[in-house]
């Protein structure tokens, strides 16, 4: 019997087999020669707590093996009776054992059984029990499984078993409750896995393989008491191996390589498109800079040259600006425009044509321009609006970012901003980045850079950035002139250097306007056509009136008569810079302009056409120029659109 | 008190209007404010209350019994084993006998059962402290389950009160009680005694619980509870 070496073995840790229940057989741990076993009782259980069996081993002795030798005797804590009852019913089918039956059954009631003999008078064994602590119920019944689903795989399933209570237990009644226990296994494995108790009749178990055969057991146990009983039948579960699932691997495995594919090709894409996807994605920030003129220049603070340029020196450069930006207004209608509207502050400009084109930008629609681009446009006697539609507080910190060299002075309205009539706009106080010249020209350079005025009635844009016309040539060409007078050693001509100060002469920049004609204010307006990085062909500008060509480094754009230079010639000094492209290469011009240069004129020019090869021209030929070669006098309106203003509709025909 | 009064007054509308009796959803020492809540509902929480309740002390006996128990004294086979105080009536054993018994007589029982172990619970949880080494999920179980047996109180008495509507004193029965829990004499060992303690707690917690599902079967199905 394994009963002594069981109860040997007991180490601390077994307390479920040490509280079993069963009662396995306390009585033979006396025993001290393991051949020789005394009777002892191998153990009462219960199968529903209503009855209950004891069994008992006759051991070795030999004297007590037959039968009626050894007696089963209990007695229940409750009986009135301290005596000792004989087992009441010695089953005959199985031999050794004792049956209580319901009516000798109590629970909550101790119950002491024991091995007696009658003949000797000697107990051989005692046992001691409760009814509820040694029932060891029945196995479940109909047990059963259901399939609960297949992994997208096929290669996993769930299934859920289910079964019912032993019969033989009363449980819905309340009389025992029980608790679960599933165990399975693979068929060839002996490890049971065993699963969470479960309350209820069903368990669902996971993660089983298909194609694996399963063996499925349950048990259970009276809750909280943890005998569990035997084990139920045992159940297989498998499921096949569905066979489509090797179909799908060969798909997964297209859509793989496919994807792989794709990524692949458009990393090719990406890498061989880079630069035109760098561009798309990231579009380069414009950099601050003025149309026509070299942001170079502004950066590194030659504000002769950009001034040279702004003032109109260089009309040629502007001419790149897109056709369809001019109003079909004809340049008159606009001027006409202005003259109704005189301003209120400028009394003295009023016969300034150039001072009215300037000054009327309010009230046109052409609100956002750059000072000094004399972009040809509708209002072209204003200063060269290049966008329109750009509102006023843009252009304002556009040019304001742009020609502000000084960190102080901000030009608040390079285009169409109407000293007077704008006074609204706020000078902006924004430091010039990168524009900032650390060699700027005297004080008096940096002001005709951009004129500032704070508040108030806005200065008018700085005359320096446009190329005034201070002459027209009996040929038809535009003498021009930056906006200060340079000290250019051809003579100026009165008129429009009266033109000039009248232009300004009624802003506070009167003195400024001296200042500025002192100094060599060059603008430089860089055209530079992309295709044939020619010159402006400028043919009505030829007689430019470069401020100042000896000066060192400036770069000054000529406008070469229309007729006399020819193209090459014109090359030779004339970079030509389409407005449209983002970038504007400066072309610095060395040479010096054709000594026609005039003393500074009048502070813009009106690109009148645009040439083949984008270059801005100052005196197209068309016809429809008035024949009057000489600008309005100031006192006067200018009726019609002099020689040497490009209407925007000429730049559609652009004339080669 | 003023505001009290208004918030009942406000609040009593929203009672009434909603026509739902009103879900007790705290414990059972809540239910006495709930204004109504059904039989069933009741005998269920109250089940359940004792289903708990006999797990946990299964549970801590265990512990205890892991503990602090030599080994040759465990299981409660020892003949010289422990004797649980008998209580002041008789609780009938058989299964055959306790279906016979009136729902009156079942739940008076468990309110006596419940009754007397409040005490002696407390008591367990002063000795249990003294020990050194007593893991502290076992102080939780019995600190627990003092707690739930208060709550289990109230349940039945409430659940007396609506079933029987027998209105009685909760406190009449308080004197069954047995504060130094009565123990064998020759148990001196507090280890044993506190062993003891826990062991007939879990046979009486059994006894709730049966108790109580007799009386719910009962509710159920009057006819296939007794067929057994």
């Amino acid at each position: 019997m394994a009963a002594p070496s069981f109860l040997l073995l007991f180490p601390l840790g077994l307390l479920s087999a040490v509280r079993s229940a069963s009662l396995m057989d306390p009585g033979s741990m006396t025993s001290s020669d393991p051949s020789v076993q005394a009777p002892h009782l191998t153990g009462c259980k219960s199968r529903e707590q209503e009855t209950f069996r004891c069994w008992w081993s006759p051991g070795s002795f030999q004297n007590l093996t037959e039968p009626g030798a050894l007696q089963i005797q209990y007695w229940k804590k409750n009986d009135l009776t301290k005596e000792w009852k004989e087992c009441p019913d010695y089953s005959s089918s199985v031999k050794n054992e004792c049956f209580f039956n319901k009516n000798n059954t109590v629970i909550w009631i101790k119950y002491c059984v024991r091995l007696h003999s009658e003949s000797q008078n000697k107990t051989y064994d005692t046992l001691c029990f409760e009814l509820q602590d040694i029932v060891h119920p029945d196995p479940p019944v109909a047990l059963n499984w259901t399939l609960l689903n297949i992994s997208r795989s096929g290669l996993n399933y769930d299934i859920m078993a289910s079964w019912e209570p032993p019969p033989s237990a009363d449980v819905s009644v309340g009389w025992l409750t029980l608790v679960y226990e599933v165990q399975y296994r693979r068929r060839n494995s002996s490890h049971w896995k065993v699963l969470e108790h479960e309350f209820g009749t069903q368990q669902s178990i996971y993660g089983l393989q298909t194609g694996e055969a399963y063996e499925v057991r349950v048990h259970c146990a009276m809750r909280a008491f943890n005998h569990f009983g035997e084990f139920s039948d045992v159940i297989f579960v498998h499921v096949p191996e569905i066979p489509n699932k090797e179909s799908t691997f060969p798909v997964t495995l297209v859509l793989i390589f496919g994807a792989v594919g794709v990524a692949i090709l458009l990393m090719l894409i990406i890498f061989s498109q880079q630069q035109r996807l760098m561009v798309i994605l990231l579009p380069p920030v414009p950099a601050p800079k003025i149309k026509g003129i070299d942001p170079a220049l502004l950066k590194n603070g030659k504000l002769d040259e950009l001034n040279f340029i702004l003032s109109g020196a260089g009309m040629g450069a502007l001419h790149s600006y897109p056709p369809d930006l001019y109003q079909d207004v004809p340049w008159v209608e606009f001027i006409e425009l202005d003259a109704d509207e005189p301003e209120p502050g400028e009394k003295d400009n009023q016969s300034s044509d150039s001072q009215r084109l300037l000054g009327h930008n309010n009230h046109h629609t052409n609100h956002g321009c750059f000072h000094g681009l004399s972009i040809p446009d509708d209002d072209s006697g204003r200063a060269s609006s290049y966008d329109p539609e750009l509102p006023d507080q843009e252009t304002l910190m556009l040019m304001a970012a742009l020609l502000s060299c000084q960190p102080n002075k901000v030009e608040p309205c390079l285009g169409n901003c109407s000293h007077s009539s704008t006074p609204s706009l706020d000078v902006l106080e924004v430091p010039c980045p990168g524009l900032q010249a650390p060699d700027l020209p005297p004080e008096g350079g940096e002001r005709h850079l951009v004129q500032t005025q704070l508040g108030g009635p806005q200065s008018w844009v700085n005359m320096d950035f446009y190329a005034q016309v201070s002459d027209v040539t009996p040929t038809g060409g535009v003498v021009l002139s930056p906006g200060q007078q340079v000290g250019a050693p051809e003579n100026t001509p009165t008129t429009k250097k009266d033109k000039k100060g009248k232009m300004e002469g009624g802003e506070e920049e009167s003195e400024e306007e001296e200042e500025r004609r002192t100094n060599k204010l060059k603008f430089q307006l860089l055209v530079v056509a992309p295709e044939a990085g020619g010159y402006t062909t400028e043919s009505s500008g030829r007689q430019m009136s470069t401020p100042d060509p000896s000066s060192p480094g400036e770069v000054y754009h000529t406008f070469p008569p229309p007729s006399a230079e020819s193209k090459p010639h014109q090359e030779a000094y004339l970079p030509a810079t389409t407005l449209l492209g983002d970038y504007q290469s400066p072309y610095i011009l060395p040479d010096s302009p054709p000594a026609q240069f005039l003393p500074p004129v009048s502070d813009y020019t009106v690109v009148q056409d645009v040439d083949f090869q984008h270059s801005l021209l100052l005196n197209p030929p068309s016809p429809q120029r008035s024949p009057t070669c000489s600008p309005q006098p100031p006192s006067k309106p200018l009726p019609v659109m002099p020689i040497g203003y490009l209407t925007p509709d000429l730049l559609g025909n652009l004339s080669p | 008190l003023t505001r009290s009064v208004v918030w009942a007054v406000l609040l009593w509308p929203c009672l009434v209007s909603l026509g739902v009796p009103l879900e007790c959803k705290d414990e059972q020492g809540s239910i006495i404010l709930c204004a109504s809540i059904s039989k069933e509902k009741l005998l269920d929480r109250v089940i359940q209350h004792a289903e708990l309740i006999y797990r946990v002390s299964e549970e801590s006996c265990t512990l205890f019994e892991e503990m602090f128990v030599p080994f040759p004294m465990r299981s409660q086979r020892n003949q010289a084993g422990y004797t649980c105080a008998t209580k002041a009536f008789p609780i009938p054993g058989s299964k055959s006998e306790i279906q016979q018994i009136s729902d009156k007589w079942l739940l008076h029982s468990v309110l006596i059962l419940v009754q007397s172990w409040i005490e002696p619970l407390v008591y367990l949880q002063t000795t249990l402290d003294r020990y050194d080494d007593a893991p502290d999920t076992l102080l939780k179980k019995t600190k627990w389950v003092s707690e739930k047996l208060l709550s289990l109180e109230q349940g039945v008495v409430v659940l007396i009160r609506k079933m029987l509507d027998d209105d009685m004193l909760t406190t009449s029965y308080y004197e069954q009680g047995v504060a130094p829990y009565a123990l064998q004499p020759e148990v001196l060992e507090s280890v044993l005694r506190d062993y003891t303690l826990l062991s007939c707690f879990k046979k009486d917690a059994h006894k709730m619980e049966t108790f109580l599902k007799l009386l719910k079967c009962r509710q159920t199905d009057k006819y296939s509870c007794f067929l057994h």
